[in-house]
């Protein structure tokens, strides 16, 4: 059984990746601009925008409402600096990506074909977006992995494994 | 590839410089607010009491700041003589700091 906190943990984290793909797509697309392919780099530019808002209203949502006890369990586990640095840095860096996702589609009305400075404004950037966006991803798995290893810690402590005797290493 | 641009050099719009500034300050100003709020334990408790959460207010704040900056620098048009290669600049740079900045603070924190 999927909880809910499940679902709007994984559709904030698949809706941030595909909005740094949507970013990649309109950074790719500028490379080239022209006439025929402005339509698809202001499409790109509105799809990130959105994907990057709903990843941030599930997110927010999550963080306010599900995120304390996981805190908990990760500053009580081996792996305290999941949430110190990198919960901490992500939370206030993604509010930065939310704006530059937002400021792409404004960038993209120039006439991108015909004027170098904006087409430089805009690789830059949907560029900014990639790298900060897909830093907010990496720093997400570090936290959902500084969660496991409490989990695990907390398991092994005093517990008494049993190990096959195939895997056993003999000491002599 | 500049063949329909005519000899002056190419310009950004009044809207685009004005909220490409206004992201540029607007990050600048939620790096600055993430360290206030976490040394200032009054002003975290005020941004909590807004919308129960500290991190809901900033987000509510950054979100209103980049909107009124950006509708008060285009309607200013003081932007749009600015140099498009300049603005570009000064959003790299503030996005970088922000970003490292954001990474020092809770390295150290």
């Amino acid at each position: 059984m999927i909880s809910s906190s499940d679902v709007i943990l994984l559709a904030h984290a698949s809706f941030g990746v595909t909005g740094c793909l949507a970013a990649l797509w309109v950074f790719v697309e500028t490379l080239s601009a022209r006439p025929a392919n402005a339509g698809r780099i202001q499409a790109a530019a509105v799809i990130t925008a959105l994907m990057m808002t709903l990843g941030w209203i599930c997110g927010g949502y999550w963080y306010v409402h599900f995120y304390p006890p996981e805190k908990a369990l990760i500053l009580g586990g081996p792996w305290p600096f999941a949430h110190n640095f990198f919960m901490e840095t992500k939370e206030h860096l993604s509010l930065a990506v939310a704006i530059l996702a937002l400021l792409l589609p404004i960038t993209t009305r120039e006439s991108l074909h015909a004027n170098s400075a904006a087409r430089s404004l805009v690789l830059a950037v949907s560029g900014l977006i990639v790298v900060t966006g897909l830093s907010v991803e990496a720093a997400g798995a570090i936290i959902d992995h500084g969660v496991k290893i409490a989990l695990l810690h907390d398991a092994l402590k005093g517990a008494h494994l049993w190990i096959p005797p195939s895997l056993q290493v003999h000491r002599n | 590839m500049d063949s329909t641009v005519t000899s002056s050099p190419p310009k950004l719009r009044a809207v685009t410089s004005g909220f490409v500034l206004a992201a540029a300050l607007t990050v600048v100003f939620n790096t600055l607010l993430a360290c206030a709020k976490d040394s200032c334990a009054p002003l975290k408790n005020f941004m909590k009491s807004l919308t129960n959460h500290d991190w809901t207010t900033q987000g509510l704040v950054d979100l209103l700041l980049f909107a009124g900056l950006g509708f008060v620098l285009t309607r200013s048009r003081t932007t749009e003589q600015m140099n498009p290669t300049h603005v570009t600049g000064v959003l790299v740079v503030a996005v970088a700091s922000a970003a490292l900045g954001l990474a020092l603070w809770y390295a150290m924190f």
